[in-house]
């Protein structure tokens, strides 16, 4: 048979264990928790009350800028299922070796006090898990023999 | 080809799937006669998808660009190891690749002691769960993944690896982790069969062995694949907290709790239920993974993309937690016992599997967030990486301090050697009041390094102190193994919080301080037509420290044929056991200076050191099953 004693103790502990843990979790929800965003939802929120988010979309051919060095750039954030809905990042930092117009991008930050402008602290292009990338010269074989 | 690779997975498919249905039927008449069948039967089985695999593996090596496989994961140029690799490298063949290593395990399975030792109604029950389970893998392949797909006419050139995937980590760290979810399949419906047929043997002792396998392969997946994001550029260090990293580190989590608390069970018969409800949970979670991955259901930093094996995958895991549910709650329990004193090494082993399964429960929740959020409003929130540090980390530092203590206690109570026990917290004091000191001022840092010095005593001391320990292989395996975390805690406490980082631009001779470091840029230097790279820019960054040198960083640029208009970059490092020196490559500027990220990274090499000897001195805890009658 169990000790009860045993069974109050591991009860006890238990308690104490999940109330430390819901404590945690509370104050990184309450704390910690950002927008996660695609363009188009973005657009219809008021940008000046979003705080930090991140955004999800792709980068636009028009309208980029990189810097000398590959230091910083400014681009239009394209939303993956609305084209015409668009964004204007500017970013300082480094950027990844992926990125260029059209590959989709995670941008971390936050709006500028007007709300045109998201200032991008972190970009990060997604990884290549998969093989997208295909040369012309291959679209071209592919489609002679297609 | 292609219809004969179909072939073997359809004939795979519908042999596994009547043979499941025959194992049941036979385990509800009870026809021990039908284990004959069924052991033959998955042999038979598993040759399809032997055959099936060695089809494709031919036609990748061959290059044979009518299986639409090989022409999206191959070119002419790749080198023949990587044209190996994209077995597992491509989401059908990954999925076979699980599949292969479930199929092979289970012809294993059957010629093991183990395996032998169980009871006829258990292996039945085994055998109808086992062949379900592959059957349904094999349902994916046939249906919605299909790795045999035919091109007609083949392109005379396939799409290549991306360069950023022609990497080590892409040729151990995929199969690892597939090895590591498949090999879970064992344990998890040896679990749910005893329990159903009431087994005397423990099946906790019967898939012991496998439980471990898979552990150290699930583990050393993680790890490599942490060091293949630190050693690429654009990812921010090893650890993200992405939601694909996280979805392999999750079972992970339910997988070492289940391996604590299955020591209760061995030793002392209680957590019975617990424990099958445990390994059942890890088996779930491994599909939870790749559910994760191949939905679309978050956004991730990887572009796996959303596929049709999405739903199937959540309606299995579905039904298995029903099943695994109505397993533990309607079984009889053989046994009841009770736990030992709460402040025992038996409590601090409950204590360790409930911090792990919090630790689990933490990062899916944070994980899916932004679906749980789309509950109550229609801007998903998400978390990001403070939640995780914030929630996670004083749970990482509290296991490692779990450990300092926990071999110093009686199995049942009390403290079995006290001078042993003082000597370890003296440390700890002593080794908190020193990292603070010296200015390691985040003092979550400071109590893990502080928990990992003493952990490292503690170990130090037990085996000092204890021969018998020092003569018994299986306390190398298990402190060997603890003594790997311990120092991937070191690492991971240093390296976090202090690592330092600098964006530059430099011209030639031109230097910048980086912490206690000076890094000169010495020049750069240019090479065309190497391998399979068209173009190479190396650049050279001399870096000394109180004005000695303490070697040359040489971070490049490179530009692969087939991606004309793309660089990529290799990083530069300095290795070292104390500050690692790491720098980037970014870009070259028209007046002739380079961009660089330069880094430093405290200790971080006793995480990639810990995690191996995590792995490699797990093995020593596998133990020979004695054969049915033999004496040990």
């Amino acid at each position: 048979m169990a000790k009860k004693s045993n069974k109050i103790v591991y009860a006890v502990a238990l308690v104490l264990f999940l109330g430390g843990l819901s404590y945690l979790i509370f104050s990184g929800l309450t704390q910690d928790s950002v927008y996660f965003l695609n363009v188009t939802e973005a657009l219809a929120q008021d940008r000046a009350e979003i705080g930090n988010a991140r955004l999800f979309g792709k980068v636009s051919p028009r309208g980029l800028a990189i810097a000398d060095g590959k230091l910083g750039a400014d681009f239009n954030l394209v939303d993956k299922v609305q084209h015409d809905k668009t964004l204007r990042v500017e970013y300082k930092g480094a950027l990844p070796d992926t990125f260029k117009p059209d590959v989709e991008v995670i941008v971390e930050g936050r709006f500028s006090t007007d709300g045109q402008v998201f200032m991008a602290k972190t970009l990060v292009t997604k990884c290549p898990s998969k093989y997208e990338e295909k040369s012309k010269q291959m679209d071209a074989q592919q489609g002679q023999a297609g | 080809m292609h219809l004969t690779g179909y072939v073997g997975l359809l004939f795979s498919l519908l042999a596994f799937l009547f043979l499941a249905g025959f194992a049941g039927f036979a385990a509800w008449t009870r026809k021990e006669e039908a284990l004959t069948v069924l052991e033959r039967g998955q042999l038979i089985a598993a040759c399809g998808v032997i055959l099936s695999t060695l089809i494709l593996l031919v036609a990748l090596t061959t290059r044979d660009y009518s299986f639409r496989y090989v022409y999206n994961n191959v070119d002419n140029a790749l080198s023949f190891v990587y044209t190996l690799t994209a077995l597992w490298g491509g989401r059908e063949g990954s999925l076979l690749c699980w599949e292969l290593i479930i199929a092979l395990s289970g012809m294993i399975f059957v010629a093991t002691p183990g395996y032998k030792s169980l009871g006829s109604d258990t292996k039945l029950v085994f055998w109808m769960f086992f062949l379900t389970v592959q059957g349904f893998f094999l349902l994916l392949l046939t249906g919605w993944s299909n790795p045999f797909i035919e091109i007609v006419p083949a392109p005379g050139d396939g799409r290549g690896l991306n360069p950023l995937l022609r990497n080590p980590g892409m040729i151990f760290h995929p199969p690892l982790l597939f090895a590591g979810f498949a090999l879970y399949t064992i344990p998890a419906c040896a679990a749910l069969a005893s329990s159903i047929a009431g087994e005397k043997k423990s099946w906790i002792k019967v898939v012991r062995n496998w439980n471990i396998l898979s552990w150290v392969f699930l583990t050393a997946g993680i790890v490599l694949g942490a060091w293949w994001s630190y050693m690429e550029l654009g990812w921010g260090g090893y650890w993200a907290w992405d939601p694909v990293e996280n979805a392999s580190l999750i079972p992970w989590f339910a997988g070492t709790a289940v391996l604590h608390t299955a020591i209760i069970e061995s030793r002392r018969n209680a957590l019975q239920r617990t424990n099958v409800f445990l390994m059942s949970l890890t088996f779930i979670l491994c599909i939870f993974s790749t559910y994760l991955t191949r939905s679309g259901v978050i956004d991730s930093l990887h572009t796996f993309g959303a596929s049709g094996v999405a739903q199937p995958l959540f309606w299995s895991m579905a039904v298995t937690l029903v099943v695994t549910l109505m397993v533990v709650f309607l079984s009889e329990r053989q046994v009841q016992r009770s736990l030992s004193d709460f402040l025992s090494r038996q409590g601090l082993l409950v204590i360790t599997a409930w911090f792990l399964l919090a630790l689990g429960l933490v990062v899916t929740l944070g994980t899916m967030w932004p679906v749980i959020s789309r509950l109550w409003t229609v801007s998903p929130m998400g978390l990001d990486a403070h939640f995780y540090n914030r929630v996670c980390l004083p749970f990482m530092a509290l296991l490692v301090l779990l450990f300092c203590f926990c071999p110093w206690l009686g199995w049942k109570g009390g403290v079995r050697n006290m001078k042993g026990f003082i000597a370890v917290g003296v440390v700890l004091v002593v080794a908190f009041a020193g990292f603070y000191l010296s200015g390691m001022t985040n003092v979550l840092a400071a109590l893990t390094a502080a928990a990992a010095v003493a952990a490292l005593v503690s170990i130090g001391l037990l085996f000092a102190l204890y021969p018998a320990l020092r003569a018994m292989r299986q306390s190398w395996g298990a402190y060997g193994v603890h003594l790997g975390l311990v120092l991937l805690a070191l690492g991971v406490a240093f390296s976090g919080p202090y690592k330092t980082e600098r964006e530059v631009v430099l011209a030639q001779g031109e230097s910048v301080a980086i912490g206690e470091f000076t890094v000169t840029y010495a020049g750069l230097q240019e090479d065309r037509n190497v391998g399979d790279i068209v173009a190479r820019a190396t650049a050279t960054l001399a870096v000394s420290k109180d004005g000695r040198d303490v070697g040359v960083l040489k971070p490049d640029k490179r530009i692969y044929k087939n991606f004309p208009n793309q660089q990529f970059a290799e990083v530069g490092t300095i290795p070292s056991f104390g500050d690692e020196l790491y720098a980037t490559l970014l870009g070259l500027t028209e007046d002739n200076k380079a961009s660089f990220k330069i880094s430093v990274n405290p200790l971080v090499n006793w995480i990639w050191i810990g995690g191996t000897i995590m792995c490699l001195l797990a093995f020593l805890l596998l133990r020979r099953m004695p054969r049915p009658g033999e004496v040990r």
